[in-house]
């Protein structure tokens, strides 16, 4: 660690080396921490959580009941311990609460003025934060599964909606209004993802054990039926390409875009090639997953070697997305994992459970001997501040 | 929480170790640490060939190389250049769309033919040996690829089908299969449930290895204790514990 801060000092290394090389320090040693704590609102199980890609300082979580939180992540007391307070919160008693449970929200990408939320009874509602008030509504005729916006795009504000039906609907924004259908799969939409590289390709996931990457422009059909056994790529056989051996739970895309990994009831996870849709064959072992909606599983960002955390019964396993390698089982819930999301300014990893817990996961370099508290304390958060500027 | 850091990731990223793990003594069933290649003929050693009259070929499941080769990926890929270059063959084993045999394609090629000596299917059977292993290594066969590449007709591939040595996938395609393999999955299936149920009768559903091998195997188990527990090991059922006295077998909670 010295030697990474004499390195950079002295211009011989990249300065972005000594951050990927800390940020990886930190999330390997990722774990519970009594010094911080979620604030407990939920009263049922916890589906969903979303971290604003502004600033990384809020955080919304959809619950089961229908209710919506919003908790602000930052510690800006001076003292170690510090509980992440709900900022405010859709309750039960608030007029366009959702009725059944919500499963997925999502920040708008661009500010922290709007959000979306989706439920299992077949709305999609967009809300204005400040106001706490529904600005528009999409009613579906099915239960809606999962939704995505494109973190990057720019010419188009298309929420791309994947319910019990076969077919993928895109709503626009702007419009107000379902814009067109993507017609391929043949149950229902488990996960939908857009492309954080590019901003028309999208990637869903169903039940029928298919996953597929649609450019939207296109017409006429997908692009690419992922094939986990990279047969020959022939019409006849696109028909027989699986991507799992049950039902596609679970999509995410690496940071960078490249790559795509997807989870399946048949218990395995797969790492993707995004362009060509060829099956990288990296082997993760069991990835116990018997969930029988969308699993939310998340990756890090700002490491060198990548990590995903993906809920394995009720704790969290953590691999190395290239080379397959299980690091850890982070241990702490007392049922089943539903969704975890990653803070990539700080390593924090953030975990909702059907135990209506949300829990921190924080990395946990120094012990602080009980005699030089303040002295560690501040070293610490001069770090902290350092490496996040 | 597991403390233990991997050294595969580099010293750099790593934290400091608190403490220093001891050598793990060498256990009758794992101390094989080489190439896939290796695993496999290692499996192979252990198939049993009596109880089938040497008339099928030593298979090897794909779960037993990931037992003895510890890094998957790297087993994975070695296999797919094995396969690549010809030297073995995988096929889909009808039980589980996860378990794959694989063996090495000389025995396979010599156990097909012996099988299907004087039959009337045998000229189909040995055309197909003869141009279309060989040349496409693929686990499964499509229609227009037997028609148009390979000139197969349509009563030529139903001979094939006859003799076992093609499974029908779906329309148009059509597994790889070994002929007279249906007696050693039935066998595979009864053994895997009785050595399973071995470990969960335990008191604690957790045996040790030293232990399991050394028991009597019961009746149903036709193909040999080690034989299954590198199964189980590798397909993840057990879970593989290092104890001080050895390996410990537990059954997972999920």
């Amino acid at each position: 660690m010295l030697g990474f801060l004499s390195a950079r000092q002295a211009g011989l290394e990249d300065p972005l080396r000594l951050r990927r090389a800390e940020s990886t320090r930190r999330v390997l040693g990722l774990e519970l921490n009594k010094d911080r704590d979620v604030e407990r609102i939920h009263c049922s199980g916890v589906n969903t959580l979303d971290i604003e890609p502004v600033e990384g300082r809020y955080m919304l979580s959809g619950g089961s009941d229908g209710v919506i939180v919003l908790y602000d992540l930052e510690n800006s007391s001076r003292q170690p311990y510090y509980t992440c307070k709900a900022v405010c919160s859709v309750g039960r008693s608030h007029p366009d609460v959702h009725k059944y449970s919500v499963e997925t929200v999502q920040w708008y990408p661009h500010d922290t003025g709007m959000f979306t939320s989706s439920s299992f009874d077949k709305t999609l509602k967009v809300w204005d934060t400040n106001t706490l008030q529904i600005a528009d509504v999409f009613n579906f005729e099915e239960t809606v599964y999962s939704h995505h916006m494109s973190p990057v795009a720019t010419k188009h504000c298309l929420v791309a909606v994947g319910t019990r039906g076969p077919k993928v609907q895109l709503c626009d924004l702007k419009s107000g209004s379902c814009s067109h259908i993507l017609q391929g799969h043949r149950q229902e939409i488990l996960a939908v993802s857009w492309s954080p590289r590019y901003e028309y390709i999208l990637a869903t996931a169903s039940a029928d054990s298919r996953a597929k990457l649609w450019d939207v422009r296109r017409a006429s059909g997908c692009l690419i039926t992922l094939d986990q056994h990279n047969g020959k790529k022939s019409q006849a056989a696109e028909s027989a390409n699986t991507a799992h051996n049950g039902k596609v739970n679970g999509l995410c895309f690496t940071s960078d875009g490249l790559h795509l990994l997807t989870v399946g009831t048949d218990n395995r996870m797969r790492l993707w090639n995004s362009s060509n849709g060829e099956n990288t064959l990296v082997n993760y072992g069991k990835v116990y997953n018997d969930s029988r909606k969308g699993l939310k599983f998340t990756v890090s960002s700002g490491c060198s070697s990548e990590f995903v955390f993906v809920p394995y019964g009720s704790t969290i396993a953590v691999y190395t997305i290239y080379s397959g390698e299980q690091i850890t089982m982070l241990k702490g819930h007392y049922k089943t994992v539903d969704c975890c999301v990653f803070q990539s300014n700080f390593q924090e990893l953030y975990s909702g459970s059907r135990d209506c817990n949300i829990l921190a996961w924080v990395p946990s370099l120094c012990e602080s001997v009980p005699d030089a508290d303040d002295e560690v304390n501040i070293i610490h958060t001069t770090f902290l501040v350092m490496f996040s500027a | 929480m597991s403390r233990k850091r991997h050294r595969l990731v580099p010293e750099t990223f790593g934290l400091k170790r608190r403490r220093e793990l001891g050598d793990v003594e060498a256990d009758p069933l794992r101390c094989e640490s080489g190439s896939a290649r290796e695993a496999v003929a290692e499996i192979v050693r252990l198939f049993p060939r009596v109880l089938f009259e040497d008339a099928l070929p030593p298979i090897a499941l794909r779960s037993q190389v990931y037992s003895l080769v510890p890094d998957r990926t790297v087993a994975d890929r070695q296999l797919k250049a094995l396969q690549e270059q010809g030297e073995i063959r995988i096929v889909q084993l009808g039980f589980d769309l996860d378990a794959q045999g694989i063996m090495f394609t000389e025995d396979y090629r010599t156990r097909v033919l012996k099988a299907c000596d004087g039959r009337p299917y045998a000229a189909a059977v040995q055309k197909f040996l003869a141009s279309v292993l060989p040349a496409c290594g693929d686990l499964s066969f499509q229609q227009d690829q037997m028609t148009q590449t390979f000139g197969f007709r349509d009563p030529e591939i139903t001979q094939l089908v006859k003799a076992g040595v093609l499974t029908v996938r779906d329309a148009g395609s059509w597994w790889l299969a070994v002929p007279g393999a249906g007696r050693f999955i039935k066998y595979f299936v009864k053994g895997r449930q009785a050595v399973l149920s071995m470990v969960r009768k335990a008191k604690y559903r957790e045996l040790l290895l030293s232990e399991l091998l050394g028991r009597r195997a019961p009746a149903s188990v036709r193909l040999g204790l080690a034989y299954h527990v590198h199964d189980l090991i590798g397909a993840q059922l057990v879970d593989c514990v290092s104890t001080t006295s050895g390996t410990l077998l537990r059954l997972p909670e999920t």
